[in-house]
């Protein structure tokens, strides 16, 4: 099934480029159907596996990514969103499953509908933030192309600027809540059944580091009133450092925690 | 005889070259008047924002240096206009001036806009332009008409104000409830307006000289109209500004509008100048979030709203190809039929001479039978010219009726001008 689900974002990821290589824009249908049949699959194959590891991570951050691409050209058209979430989705499914997914420490059944949900609204809340980020490459590479005066491919592509600040802003406002309730989750889930905040000090440190992240870049937005480039260059730049956050902690404390 | 177009146009000559060599209505006059005074019979002058041309009916050598001269003098850089020109001559001169009717040389391909800027240049130029070119002029619009009609080449929104709509709609998506002002009360004013307020953008036209029409005109369309002092405070709200006064010099300048624009919070501005000479000083497009866009830029956004159009390119150069041949036979025939005339009047002068020198010497005919030899005569003339008279007429019918007439001049020593 993430085999399926890997060969049909490929082929998002190759309709998403082709404009760039000189062919002809595919459908819009076929650029809405052939994720989505991805995402069946996918959905398919995550239900039978345990959410407990990196790779059942990695894999359900692609599922959100996809979905939440075919959301924004559903509703906002912005069908170059494609350009960084397929590659982005079929690069995670790709690791998931070069990772493997084996059979991982299972909470058991009584706690298993907390630690789905925390795991659930956290890796969406992540992948929010990486639409925020995606948007606000799109609106940057799109400003610079207006900026320019460059008529070509972006500037027909790409979508609206205003279109790209308010995915950005949705993405934002949307994932927030997602993430502190998957925080909030998590910490009701260790001293409910951990008995206490027992997780590994990386995983808490990153994830509190995301939420901060993620707030302040709301901040920013709803409080600042910052839009257009200027909110674009703080997303980019907090995205940028979750990521390089996460990779430093994974650097220096290998071992750590579950999905890290 | 001959028909010469030289000047500059936007496939020779960037916008800032351009701007200096466009001519204000009031200054066409005096430039005709000092082409035909270097020797020209007619002359009109067609200066859009794209193009300055000179359409001049028998130039001699003088006429078309006295175009690079006043050219260069409006260069003033000590350039030579010449080097941003271009010349046709004859048929290739009626050609151009048909696809620029047609809309086939405009910067957006197949813009209606040119077929009025034409009809002006003419207009203009009227007392100059002499029967040649009345009758160029007068074809070139009909040429213009009949490609619009025969093909899809006017369809479509490809014009400049149109262009700048779509380049408005990739900054903003939507333009409904967009606000826009529109400095200027001219045509492309005008269109632009109509175009904007299509979108649903709330318009506001902005004139201080021409206030009055600027305030008929948001009447019409139910818009608003200020004055430019007004204006300045307004770019802090406005979404789209589009230009298009007849101003000689930047109005919009970074001291005037840099202080509103401080005041947006970031929020995109999209100033659309269509005006030649430009009106916005290019400072204000470095201002952040601000993004400035001249005719030029309009060009490849346009062209490519064009592509429909320009399938149909094939099609309108056939009926221009058409026309041409028939104003050439035109203009050829006006040289041919006084040359024709006057042939045969000479050899009619040759057998009236000869008839009367064998009558003298035929006196004791009746008077029968001189009708019938002066009948005689008339018959071989006639023959003998039938031939020639149909072989000229077919030439210059066919566009080869120069090289004939020429040699029929030299031939029978004929001296009227053709």
């Amino acid at each position: 099934m993430h085999l399926l689900a890997l060969g049909l974002y490929g082929l998002t990821t190759a309709l998403a480029l082709a404009p760039f290589a000189g062919a002809r824009s595919a459908p819009r249908a076929l650029m809405l159907g052939t994720p989505m049949a991805g995402a069946a699959f996918h959905v398919a194959a995550l239900v039978q596996l345990s959410l407990v590891g990196l790779a059942p991570a990695l894999s359900m951050l692609a599922l959100f990514l996809v979905l939440l691409q075919v959301v924004s050209e559903r509703v906002l058209r912005a069908q170059a969103v494609a350009l960084f979430t397929a590659p982005l989705a079929t690069g995670l499914v790709g690791l998931a499953l070069l990772i493997g997914f084996g059979p991982g420490a299972e909470p058991s059944a009584g706690r298993n509908a907390w630690f789905v949900m925390h795991v659930t609204l956290s890796v969406l809340g992540l992948a929010l933030l990486a639409l925020a980020f995606v948007s606000s490459a799109l609106y940057l590479l799109q400003f610079r192309e207006l900026k320019a005066k460059r008529f070509g491919q972006m500037f027909r592509l790409f979508p609206p600027l205003e279109r790209l600040d308010r995915l950005n802003q949705i993405a934002l406002a949307a994932g927030f809540p997602a993430l502190t309730l998957g925080v909030l989750l998590a910490i009701g889930y260790a001293v409910r059944f951990a008995g206490g905040l027992h997780v590994d000090k990386a995983q808490v440190v990153w994830g509190m580091f995301t939420w901060l992240v993620l707030g302040w870049a709301v901040w920013l937005r709803h409080v600042r009133h910052w839009m257009g480039r200027r909110a674009a260059v703080a997303s980019i730049a907090g995205f940028t450092a979750v990521l390089l956050v996460y990779l430093a902690l994974k650097l220096t404390q290998p071992v750590a925690g579950r999905f890290l | 005889m001959s028909i010469t177009v030289l000047g500059v146009n936007h496939l020779t000559a960037p916008l800032e070259v351009r701007e200096r060599f466009a001519h204000a209505p009031h200054e066409i006059p005096q430039a005709l008047h000092r082409v035909l005074h270097a020797g020209a019979s007619g002359g009109v002058l067609l200066s859009t924002c794209n193009r300055t041309e000179f359409y001049l009916a028998e130039a001699g050598a003088a006429a078309p240096e006295e175009v690079w001269r006043i050219l260069s003098e409006r260069l003033g850089d000590g350039r030579p206009a010449r080097d941003y020109g271009f010349v046709h001559r004859d048929r290739e001169a009626v050609r151009h001036l048909y696809r620029v009717s047609a809309g086939l040389d405009s910067m957006i391909l197949g813009e209606a806009q040119i077929q009025g800027q034409v009809r002006d240049a003419w207009e203009l130029s009227r007392a100059q332009a002499g029967p040649v070119l009345h009758r160029l002029f007068q074809t070139a619009l009909l040429v213009g008409s009949r490609v619009r009609s025969e093909t899809v080449l006017g369809a479509g929104n490809a014009s400049a104000p149109s262009a700048a709509v779509a380049v408005a709609e990739k900054i903003f998506g939507d333009l409904t409830d967009r606000a826009a002002l529109i400095l200027g009360a001219g045509d492309v004013a005008e269109l632009a307006a109509t175009c904007l307020a299509a979108e649903g953008v709330g318009v506001t036209l902005v004139a201080s000289r021409t206030y009055e029409r600027a305030r008929t005109i948001a009447e019409r369309m139910g818009a608003k109209a200020m004055t430019l002092d007004e204006a300045w405070a307004q770019f802090e709200h406005a979404d789209i500004v589009l230009c298009s006064t007849a101003a000689p010099h930047a109005v919009v300048t970074w001291e005037r509008v840099a202080p509103a624009i401080a005041r947006r919070q970031g929020r995109p501005l999209c100033i659309l100048d269509l005006a030649v000479p430009r009106d916005v000083e290019p400072a204000v497009g470095q201002l952040e979030n601000v993004f400035l866009y001249h005719l030029d830029d309009l060009q490849t956004v346009a062209q490519q709203a064009a592509v429909a159009r320009r399938e149909e390119i094939p099609k309108a150069e056939r009926i221009v190809d058409q026309e041409v041949e028939h104003f050439w036979a035109w203009f050829h025939g006006l040289g041919m039929v006084p040359a024709i005339k006057e042939f045969r009047s000479r050899v009619d002068a040759v057998r009236a001479v000869e008839l009367q020198r064998a009558m003298r010497r035929l006196g004791h005919l009746s008077d029968a039978d001189r009708a019938q030899i002066e009948q005689f005569s008339y018959a071989l003339m006639n023959k003998f010219l039938h031939h020639p008279t149909v072989a000229l007429k077919k030439a210059a019918e066919e566009g080869r009726g120069f090289g004939l007439l020429e040699a029929l001049k030299t031939l029978f020593g004929l001296g009227s001008r053709a």
